[in-house]
């Protein structure tokens, strides 16, 4: 109960991170941003597995809805299978290993890869963009900003396990 | 059933999934915004394409039910087309009567045929119209196209007309090119023929025949038919065939010319006949 309370605490430290300071640091004329909320539900689906992950995401995804004010439901779906491919990381051998290396970086590539293009296909549906600028300009922006942004808390995490 | 429960039990995390993903787009589906009406654009053309696809599987109940209605439909729109030709027909009659109606010097009464005979040797026809629409008996029966009879029996609400048809009635007539007289009759086996004609007289096939002046029940100037055959049956007179104008198998409508010879005349025609006696 405990560990979820720590999670639910880190997830909506991050969606208040999202949606406030990281505005400040969008890069690119379409305003790309890190997926700060994205990493920590990584983070989630590899400790707890995909039914966690599943849940976590649908929150998180609602709250940011929520506080978006426009597309009710996209991102809850976007996180919600972002959560549930991250779960499939989940495995009692390598755990420790995915989060203390640089292979969660990895993991949060694919999983922002799938996020992202989910959302943003939903998102653009209708508008004159076609489906390769959709890619080019958001997809994979986001996806490489939000895995530069996943180093931190890989450094994080190495740094205690060397101060242990 | 504890094997299905297992079996559910180990699919938790796809179902929890799957809830969780259906619910998202439940969300998704109550905005309105552009993206989604382009999404449900796209899935009602999927869902169109697919059932296109199916639809060439034929559905045996839905073709039985098909037929049927198309059966009831057929039958209704065939009534319907035989009102409408109906209607069209009478139209076009009724348009005639109208015009003769007003260009005509008598004052007329329409009536409808609701009774005929035609294959006896006093055919008559009853129409719908009787004393109280001012009918008598002695009026002529005429239709645009020319003398059909005159009134014999008359009720509240119906009479009877002799028609041309009919071995009793008997017309004075008159050869409208030539002024030749004679009385038009029915021979009572199938030809009306023009009578009292001497043989040296101008009649041609052809030459329409109307009542003439001397007519005590008909106004002069009504058509009656033309000439279709000139014999002469002996020295003395010709033997003309006459078609009448009025088709009396198909006759519907008629007209009772409020017409009655005068009084005095007749009178005075009868003294004199009775003088000569």
């Amino acid at each position: 109960m405990k560990e979820y309370l720590k999670y639910s605490g880190i997830m909506l430290a991050l969606i208040l991170v999202q949606k406030t300071i990281i505005n400040f640091i969008d890069v690119t004329e379409f305003k790309i941003t890190p997926d700060v909320v994205l990493i920590g539900l990584v983070y989630i689906g590899i400790k707890r597995g995909k039914i966690t992950g599943s849940i976590a995401g649908f929150l998180s995804g609602l709250i940011l809805d929520i506080f978006s004010f426009s597309f009710i439901g996209l991102m809850a779906l976007s996180k919600t299978v972002a959560g549930f491919v991250s779960g499939f990381f989940n495995e009692n051998t390598k755990m420790e290993r995915y989060l203390n290396s640089y292979i969660f970086i990895l993991i949060v590539t694919f999983c922002s890869l799938i996020n992202n293009t989910v959302y943003f296909l939903f998102y653009f549906q209708g508008t004159n963009l076609v489906f390769f600028d959709i890619v080019l300009r958001y997809i994979v922006p986001t996806t490489v900003y939000t895995a530069l942004f996943s180093i931190f808390p890989v450094l994080f995490a190495r740094r205690r396990r060397f101060a242990r | 059933m504890k094997i299905l429960l297992s079996y559910l039990g180990n699919l938790k995390e796809y179902i929890i999934f799957s809830a969780l993903i259906i619910f998202s787009l439940l969300l998704i589906f109550q905005n309105d915004n552009i993206q989604i009406r382009f999404v449900r654009v796209i899935a009602v053309n999927v869902i169109g394409v697919v059932q296109n696809g199916f639809s060439i599987i034929p559905n045996i109940f839905e073709l039985e039910r098909e037929n049927k209605t198309l059966r009831e439909t057929n039958i209704d729109l065939s009534k319907e087309l035989s009102m409408l030709k109906e209607a069209k027909l009478e139209n076009l009659r009724l348009n005639q009567m109208l015009e003769f109606k007003s260009r005509t010097n008598y004052r007329v009464v329409t009536g409808k045929i609701i009774g005929k005979t035609l294959i006896q040797t006093r055919n008559n026809i009853t129409i719908n119209i009787g004393e109280h629409d001012s009918v008598r008996i002695g009026m002529p029966v005429i239709t645009d196209k020319g003398l059909v009879g005159k009134i014999v029996a008359t009720s509240g609400s119906f009479s009877i007309a002799q028609i041309l048809l009919n071995k009793d009635l008997k017309v004075s007539a008159k050869d409208q090119r030539s002024r030749v007289d004679g009385i038009i009759s029915w021979d009572g086996e199938g030809k009306v023929r023009m009578k009292n004609v001497s043989k040296s007289a101008d009649v041609k096939v052809g030459d329409i025949l109307m009542t003439s002046e001397y007519s005590n029940s008909f106004p002069s100037g009504i058509p009656i038919g033309y000439v279709t055959t000139d014999n002469t049956i002996d020295n003395l007179f010709k033997n003309i065939e006459v078609e009448c104008f009025v088709n009396f198998e198909t006759v519907e409508e008629v007209f009772v010319l409020k017409y009655l010879s005068e009084d005095e005349r007749k009178d005075l025609e009868k003294k004199y006949l009775e003088k000569s006696k």
